[in-house]
């Protein structure tokens, strides 16, 4: 266990996989900087003892952080009956591809289902807003 | 009463029995149509736009300022055109030519190496309608089609019945999941849903292989044999299968030649085809459009006459690299779809963002002209997930110009 999870605001490593949804998809097609696809897509699904560590509630705020970005999203358990620590899943979104790596190795294809980034609460913090 | 019958244009699927209700070119239901379908079609618009530097002008301004920065362009990246029709993207291809252009779509960074293999006959494929009428095993590999394809189970893979399967999906079809996550569709297909590692498909392919040849199944993450040995019994017994291969198997190999490999035993021991789960309405046809000009299905550099092609003239590596000195882009929004690390670069050129929707790419383009919705608002043709070519008339009238008029036009003043 790395020892960023024995602080008093724990910090987890975690892999993010992220998936399409078909409500995230009817939203955004009727407002891409709408609320609904906000809430959709800025979410973060982890396994339940990850999110216990985390000490944090469903749907409190958590940073995802890594050396491409940093981004605010909400969190909650994932619900799979199989646990998966250290892993957890994303709606692919403006917001995952805040955390996309550029490298990739000159094949011109990004990896946008492994992403590496820690995690920790974000105490109250807002979810990110969709804009550059 | 004779119906009038309508194709969806929200995904590869390119549903073709949609009908509606409209008044005054506004659609108020929608009928047959999945939740996206819906949504799609109904997607109303405001006010024709043409924006230079977020200004209103009107449309010979705005296709005037285009042009202007396609022709000073050294390098233009033209980009997008998954959401078009085969008439725009033919346009899209001439354009590029005349403009010594780097043209480059979706599929360049999710299914273009499975449809290019498609074209060159190196997998064996077939159409929904053979999946509907014959498919016995279907394996959703990497993919959730009950969210990103919301009809597919319904209307082709799964539960209808089809002429050499009357007896349906209860007795004569098998859906199998292989995924990282219980999926939607991997619920659907019940004990038949096998969870590998994010990463795990090479090594779960080759333990399948070896199973399939009698021999005993290994993974380094310790998949349990019987279950492997299970499936590859199933696999073996199929008298029409069908692999659908989604992002999740694609992004998770290095290259296909696993998938090659699968294939080449399935079709040894049984009788197994392959299809694309191609997103974007027309992908594929982008694909082959520019494969039947260049031989090449994206990624593609034009140079007086010359035809280029390789990974760095993928959208990517193109941005990476700062290589492109303007942008076109037709139906797409890469400053939401790409890596923020790379799409940012977009920012420091000029961006002409064709578009039937406001997107954070047109909302940070030098242009953005407002187009009509392709398959709702205009017409033409497209290829569907599996190949088969659809047309498809507008449903509703609009102020709104087709992205192939505006295109006709700015290669007219190019």
């Amino acid at each position: 266990m790395d020892f960023g999870s024995f602080l008093a605001a724990p910090e987890i490593k975690i892999k993010i996989v992220t998936y399409r949804d078909i409500f995230q998809d009817k939203a955004m097609i009727e407002n891409r900087f709408g609320e609904e696809y906000r809430d959709r897509s800025a979410i973060l699904k982890l396994d339940p003892a990850d999110f216990k560590q985390l000490n944090i509630k469903k749907g409190d705020t958590v940073i995802l952080k890594n050396s491409f970005g940093k981004i605010v999203v909400k969190a909650e358990e994932s619900g799979y009956e199989i646990p998966h620590r250290g892993i957890a899943y994303m709606p692919n979104s403006p917001w995952s591809n805040m955390l996309v790596s550029d490298e990739t190795g000159g094949t011109g294809v990004p990896k946008f289902k492994d992403i590496s980034a820690t995690v920790t609460s974000a105490k109250g913090e807002k979810v990110t807003e969709l804009r550059f | 009463m004779e119906k009038n019958y309508y194709v969806c244009t929200g995904c590869g699927l390119l549903c073709d029995d949609i009908e509606v209700e409209s008044e005054k070119n506004i659609i108020n239901k929608v009928y047959t149509a999945c939740r996206v379908g819906v949504a799609h079609m109904k997607n109303a618009k405001g006010e024709t736009n043409f924006l230079v530097d977020n200004k209103p002008v009107d449309e010979a301004t705005a296709v005037r300022e285009a042009a202007s920065i396609l022709k000073n362009a050294k390098n233009p990246l033209i980009f997008g055109l998954g959401t078009s029709t085969d008439e725009t993207q033919k346009l899209a291809i001439e354009l590029a030519k005349k403009t010594n252009a780097t043209l480059d779509d979706t599929s360049s960074f999710c299914l273009g190496p499975l449809v290019e293999a498609l074209l060159q006959d190196k997998l064996k494929t077939c159409t929904l309608e053979d999946v509907r009428n014959k498919a016995d095993v279907i394996i959703f590999w990497g993919a959730d089609p009950s969210d990103s394809h919301p009809r597919h189970l319904s209307k082709h893979s799964y539960f209808p019945r089809g002429s050499e399967k009357q007896k349906g999906w209860e007795e004569e079809r098998t859906a199998i999941a292989i995924d990282v996550r219980k999926s939607h569709t991997a619920k659907i297909c019940g004990n038949y849903f096998f969870q590998i590692p994010p990463g795990g498909d090479t090594e779960f392919i080759d333990a399948l292989i070896a199973a399939l040849s009698g021999k005993l199944p290994k993974t380094s993450y310790k998949y349990p044999p019987k279950k492997i040995l299970e499936l590859a019994n199933i696999l073996k017994g199929a008298k029409f299968g069908v692999i659908f291969a989604g992002l999740g198997l694609i992004y998770s190999l290095e290259d296909l030649e696993p998938v090659f490999r699968l294939m080449k035993v399935l079709n040894e021991k049984a009788n197994f085809h392959l299809v694309p789960m191609v997103g974007h309405y027309n992908m594929r046809g982008f694909n082959e459009n520019l494969f039947a000009e260049t031989g090449y299905v994206n990624r593609v550099k034009f140079e007086d006459g010359i035809v280029k092609h390789g990974p760095e003239y993928s959208v990517v590596e193109s941005l990476k690299a700062k290589t492109v000195d303007a942008a076109l882009i037709i139906g797409s929004d890469p400053l939401s779809s790409l890596p923020r690390s790379v799409s940012k670069n977009l920012l420091e050129i000029p961006v002409i963002s064709i578009d039937p929707c406001e997107t954070l790419t047109s909302k940070h383009a030098k242009i953005y002209i407002n187009t009509a919705v392709s398959g709702v608002e205009a017409g033409g043709s497209a290829t569907r997930m599996d190949g088969t070519k659809v047309s498809f008339k507008p449903v509703v009238e609009t102020v709104h110009p087709s992205d192939e008029a505006i295109l006709k036009k700015i290669m007219e003043a190019v």
